[in-house]
């Protein structure tokens, strides 16, 4: 699986993965990207903590607006 | 004599008690104390005005939230009207942004570790740590996360609410999320990986 992964025609760079992270935060993501950002998780450890700090950063956000 | 259709258990009193809520997200989009004071207030007045249109089918505080949105939304029209932006690119932030990688596109430094985001948001001052860092973003970034995580607005509705381009908005929210990831970072959240 990782050498799919890997392959050049499915890798994108941290850069570009981190762009769909936030992208993916507001609407769902086309078919081939989301292939490809999936793809970049399996080995990214960079990317994956990305992930959920803006996991974390949207339910901060959701838990400061309740707390009252 | 007209019959008062209005809802009658919806006095002032009981909407001023969500103005504190009210001043609080008014404070974070627009980070002026007198223009948050100015719009809460009016948001309630138009409250009590349209109160007979309240049917309690959503709950007071978000009926009150959508109002609020529509005023803040009349308030930052105006002021993106008034102040445009020099340069279409405004504001800087990319290049702070884009040293984040290195010419391949990686990230120069492992971000840190979130095992669990909810344990995270449970941290001691964490929530806190995230206003101040929102605070700290450029206004208009600030502006366009505020409107799209606090109001739960489709960025849909942000460009047309704003007249901003689909990927105008999706940059502005990348911009807001990576520099937020990075300001929490440096206030000591998640775990710092050597690499």
């Amino acid at each position: 699986m990782l050498w799919l992964a890997k392959h050049r025609m499915l890798r994108i760079s941290c850069q570009h993965a981190s762009r769909l992270l936030s992208q993916r935060q507001d609407e769902p993501l086309p078919f081939g990207k989301r292939v490809r950002l999936r793809l970049h998780l399996l080995y990214c450890d960079a990317c994956t903590n990305v992930s959920r700090q803006f996991t974390a950063l949207r339910l901060a956000m959701q838990q400061w607006r309740e707390r009252q | 004599m007209p019959i008062d259709t209005a809802n009658p258990t919806l006095d002032f009193h009981t909407l001023a008690e969500h103005r504190s809520y009210l001043m609080k997200v008014a404070r974070l989009q627009l980070r002026d104390e007198h223009l948050a004071e100015d719009c809460v207030s009016d948001v309630l007045t138009q409250a009590f005005e349209k109160r007979a249109s309240f049917r309690g089918g959503s709950s007071l505080r978000t009926w009150l939230t959508a109002i609020l949105k529509n005023r803040i939304v009349d308030v930052l029209r105006k002021q993106w009207r008034e102040q445009p932006l020099e340069l279409p690119n405004d504001e800087g932030g990319d290049d702070q942004i884009d040293r984040l990688f290195d010419a391949g596109g990686h990230y120069a430094q492992m971000p840190s570790e979130v095992r669990d985001p909810a344990e995270l948001c449970q941290q001691d001052g964490f929530l806190a740590a995230v206003q101040r860092c929102v605070d700290m973003l450029p206004k208009r970034v600030g502006q366009v996360f505020v409107l799209r995580e606090v109001f739960g607005t489709d960025t849909k509705d942000i460009c047309k609410d704003l007249e901003l381009t689909t990927s105008n908005v999706w940059v502005q929210l990348y911009r807001a999320r990576m520099m937020l990831r990075t300001c929490l970072e440096r206030g000591g959240f998640g775990n710092a990986v050597a690499r």
